[in-house]
């Protein structure tokens, strides 16, 4: 299959890649980029623990196609080492053991980050559904929902 | 003295006052948190080097038959394919298998289920890989085939493998079950089925070799490293020495990574990197995963039951059966497990139990979270509620009557002694899901939407106990610039369990757990430690660092003592602060200790070695001590069903776990949480489905799992602390024991809401309906139209 440029922007930086219509964008995303945070699960949608921000929305970056994200932006964990609200995401899941075998960590903490753009005080609900996305099978959730809880009422974004 | 000198004297002081229990108890960001919420690229798939080439496994497409021809060609012929790897060209042994040698890598004659491999496509990429193992034909002449193991046990039964259907047969005899019957006023008989459960863990299998120095380097994703190591040896024909496993960061295991799995995947990867002297690949995508790893064991449990009529169990006499699949692997323990917990967590002066282990045409069983124990426990927890209903009894009172107290003796005749902390569990769950008035009041419950609560109690025997010899080895080495490297064959996976083991290392040297950093568990370095299963990390690993960090601590207290110009037995360090316990003020801090060891030569490396106690019983009558000491626990959930749908939901949940010694309860918190979720998941929704030996549903979109949306609003945990004989501190494990009874505090609380006895897991609205319109009578008017 014929390559194409392709022109994203990713994490803030423009880049022009070479893809096939078939790539899909967690291994442009993992393989070109090293961009090791986006993890796979089941390559079929259903665990959303690949899951990125393209155009800040919170997307499975196994059913995207790469060259569906021409000019298009995308951010994954790694973009956001730096930004504030992420930093406290972080501190929060490691001191209420929101993070086992760490998997799905990065995906959650996408959708986490992506809730407290939007909101600062969230319902226990409102957190259930922000992450009903993404599995995790150790933590059974509770410490992920604490730890999103505490992040949002200690500023958002 | 300035204020804040004098409170950090103060603190020092009172911290010293709490010797090896220094950061016992306390909640201490794990070792590992740091990378994973930094996204850091710790996991085999994140590992691939440049110029690495893919093996994609191939497996049966039938559930019993011999292999006649494998037309390979037009797959060697795809585009980017090297080759493909059959029995052929495994040099050693064909074998991959974790207790009875039942089962080969790649399959050479005869297949005997459909997760049975044939072997292994490589080529340059992955997607060139699987195209091409797409397009490999296989013919076989089917032969008949088995999938429910009670036809397998039948006298007549085809023969799945040489030696017979019954991989491994148990019994108990205590007592005389016929004395017991004839006592009792009331005799139940009653049969309960269990399911496939998939483990699920959201990293699958993984595996990636590298050829180097005449041997190999394998990094994967597993528990049981050394295990990983002889069982590629064996494959490649090498000597172990030359085998070098390191196990990666792990996401998630359950049980399938410590069976045989990840020897597939390893020695696969193994094969091909020493054919094509390149980096290999080979991980299974979440279907493979799903058919070719070991599940949860249906099992097929009866439980002839007698009582009087005051409600004093008298008899019981079982007979387990569990599916294995084609092959036994870890389930010649699991069957081991579960009889010894046939009768859970009461005592029953007489006893006969016998099980079987037995082999099917199913895709195979082993190792997972519980380990037998959550189809024991599901029938026996069933059996006594169905008791307490019959007798008219409240099942509560029925199970305190009953249940194993100090003086009181187990299934195997092991007599509880001061560490049984069942009643202290039970009294808080009692309390905090106020048990009795909320049973009386919804004892007469008249609209269609109905309310429930279910009751469990739990025993679990802990670590290997009967399973094998119960040893680790744990290493400390101090580095110059006081860092503290762990490194054990025991392996971390999820839990935080390395974490625990080491905060008590941290706790004994009296140095934070932030100066503690973790060597990846890599057999070229640590010694073999057995198999990090059984939840044992904390109970028997943490022995071997207590005495590691012992052994450090006596060479350090000395040196300490004389820069302190101090008796030895007044030195303590505390926060990494080493002083005179009774003159605070003169301090030397560790980085400076640390050096002063190093330029005096002192070597400040130790092994901490801990072998647990023989727990000895009689195969003959299943009698004896096969565990050193129990885990115990009682969880009560409530539950709301629509009695018109069946549908329902948990509303709440209240567990309580006597784990000894919290190490740390953050932890232990975490399991109870993670482990009765996962349990939900068995309980209400989970079931790998098998039809004539296929399974449906490889797929997390048909296979369904808890997501956040299914959790129970209300989760109420308690850690209860009745130290044990076994662990550090008192400490017991706590990692396995929450999945065990959510599947029958589920089933008890719908039975209590509606009527409806549901004796398969998992409780769906579908068997609560069908059970509903067979009992018309105990529904509102309403729902019997």
């Amino acid at each position: 299959m014929t390559k194409r440029i392709t022109t994203m922007n990713i994490n803030g930086a423009e880049h022009s890649i070479q893809v096939s219509p078939s790539d899909r964008l967690i291994d442009v995303l993992r393989d070109q980029l090293g961009l090791k945070s986006v993890k796979e699960g089941c390559g079929t949608g259903d665990c959303g623990i690949c899951a990125v921000l393209v155009d800040g929305k919170l997307v499975n970056s196994c059913l995207m196609l790469a060259a569906q994200c021409d000019g298009r932006r995308a951010v994954t964990l790694e973009g956001l080492l730096n930004d504030s609200a992420m930093k406290r995401l972080q501190a929060n899941f490691v001191t209420n053991n929101a993070a086992q075998c760490g998997f799905c960590t990065p995906a959650m903490l996408m959708a986490s980050w992506d809730l407290a753009r939007h909101s600062h005080e969230p319902s226990n609900d409102e957190i259930k559904v922000a992450i009903s996305g993404i599995l995790c099978r150790c933590t059974g959730y509770y410490q992920i929902i604490d730890s999103i809880r505490e992040s949002c009422k200690e500023g958002g974004h | 003295m300035s204020e804040q000198v004098s409170q950090l004297l103060e603190s020092l002081r009172e911290k010293a006052e709490r010797g090896n229990l220094l950061y016992i108890g306390e909640n201490i960001a794990r070792v590992d948190s740091l990378e994973k919420v930094l996204g850091k690229p710790v996991y085999t798939a994140d590992l691939i080097p440049r110029g690495t080439i893919y093996a994609k496994l191939f497996h049966s497409s039938v559930p019993h038959g011999i292999i006649k021809r494998m037309e390979l060609g037009t797959a060697k012929a795809h585009p980017g394919v090297l080759g493909v790897l059959t029995w052929r060209d495994i040099p050693g042994l064909n074998e991959s298998s974790a207790v009875l040698p039942d089962r080969q890598l790649f399959s050479d004659s005869i297949v005997r289920s459909t997760a049975d491999i044939l072997g292994a496509v490589v080529a340059e990429t992955l997607p060139s890989a699987t195209d091409a193992a797409a397009r490999i034909k296989i013919d076989y002449e089917s032969l008949p085939a088995i999938f429910d193991p009670l036809e397998s046990l039948k006298p007549d039964a085809i023969r799945i493998h040489e030696k017979g259907n019954v991989a491994r047969q148990m019994k108990i005899r205590k007592g005389d079950v016929q004395a017991g019957f004839t006592k009792s006023d009331l005799i139940l008989e009653k049969t309960y089925r269990t399911q496939f459960q998939d483990a699920t863990p959201l990293e699958p299998e993984m595996g990636l070799a590298i050829p180097e120095d005449g041997g190999i380097k394998v990094i994967g994703s597993m528990q049981s490293p050394h295990h990983t190591q002889a069982a590629v040896a064996k494959v490649l024909k090498l000597p172990p020495e030359k085998v070098r496993v390191i196990q990666a960061v792990t996401g998630g295991a359950f049980g399938p990574k410590s069976d045989e799995t990840p020897f597939d995947v390893c020695s696969a990867a193994a094969l091909a990197a020493m054919k094509y002297r390149r980096p290999v690949f080979c991980g299974l995508d979440r279907e493979d995963s799903m058919v070719m790893h070991t599940k949860r064991h249906p099992f097929v449990i009866s439980h002839k039951t007698g009582v009087t009529s005051d409600g004093m169990l008298q008899a019981d006499e079982s007979k387990i059966v569990g599916d294995t699949g084609a092959y036994a692997s870890l389930g010649v323990f699991v069957i081991v497990r579960a009889t010894f917990h046939t009768t859970g967590a009461y005592e029953i002066p007489n006893v006969k139990a016998d099980s079987y282990l037995v082999y099917t045409n199913n895709t195979y069983t082993g190792s997972l979270r519980g380990f037998g124990g959550p189809q024991a426990l599901f029938a026996i927890e069933s059996q006594i509620e169905e008791l307490a209903r019959k007798l008219g009894m409240d099942p509560l009172e029925f199970r305190l009557k009953n249940m194993l107290v100090p003086g009181k003796k187990n299934a195997t005749g092991a007599l509880m002694d001061a560490s049984c902390g069942l009643p202290q569990c039970v009294e808080k769950v009692v309390a905090s899901s106020d048990y009795r008035k909320k049973a009386a009041q919804y004892s007469n419950q008249t609209g269609s939407v109905r309310r429930g609560l279910g009751i469990a109690l739990l025993m679990h025997g802990n670590s290997l106990g009967p399973e094998g010899n119960d040893y680790g080895a744990v290493h400390i080495e101090i580095e110059s610039d006081g860092a503290i490297s762990v490194g054990s064959g025991l392996t971390e996976y999820g839990t935080g369990a390395v974490s625990g083991m080491i905060q008590v290392a941290s706790s004994v040297l009296g140095v934070p757990l932030d100066r503690f950093k973790l060597e990846r568990p890599d057999t070229s370095k640590h010694r073999e430690s057995g198999p990090t299963v059984a939840s044992r990390v904390v109970v028997i690993g943490g022995n071997a660092a207590f005495k590691a960090a012992e052994q450090l601590k006596r060479k350090l207290v000395p040196l300490a003592g004389e820069m302190l110009k101090v008796k030895e037995e007044d030195v303590v360090i505390v926060d990494g602060i080493a002083f005179d316990r009774y003159n605070p003020s003169v301090l030397v801090n560790w980085d400076t200790l640390v050096a002063e060891a190093y330029r005096r030569g002192v070597k400040l490396k130790e092994e901490g070695f801990f072998m647990a106690p023989a727990a000895p019983w009689d195969t003959e009558v299943g009698q004896g001590t096969p565990y050193v000491q129990y885990t115990w626990g009682a969880l009560a959930t409530e539950v709301e069903v629509d009695t018109e749908t069946g549908y329902y939901k948990v509303v709440g949940v209240h567990a309580a776990y006597d784990v000894g010694k919290a190490v740390n309860p953050g932890g232990v918190l975490g399991q109870i949480y993670g482990g009765t979720v996962q349990g939900l998941g068995y309980a209400m929704m989970e079931e790998l489905l098998h039809k004539d030996g296929f399974v449906v549903n490889p797929n997390l979109g048909d296979y369904y799992i808890p997501t956040s949306m299914d959790i129970p609003a209300e989760f109420k945990a308690f850690i209860v602390e009745v130290p044990g004989p076994l662990g550090p501190f008192g400490a017991k494990i706590i990692a396995e024991p929450p999945i065990v009874l959510p599947g029958p505090a589920v089933r008890n609380a719908v039975l209590n809401a509606t009527g409806v006895s549901v004796d398969d897991l998992p409780v769906t609205p579908e068997k609560i309906l069908m059970g509903a319109r067979q009992s018309r009578s105990s529904l509102p008017a309403r729902a019997q139209r």
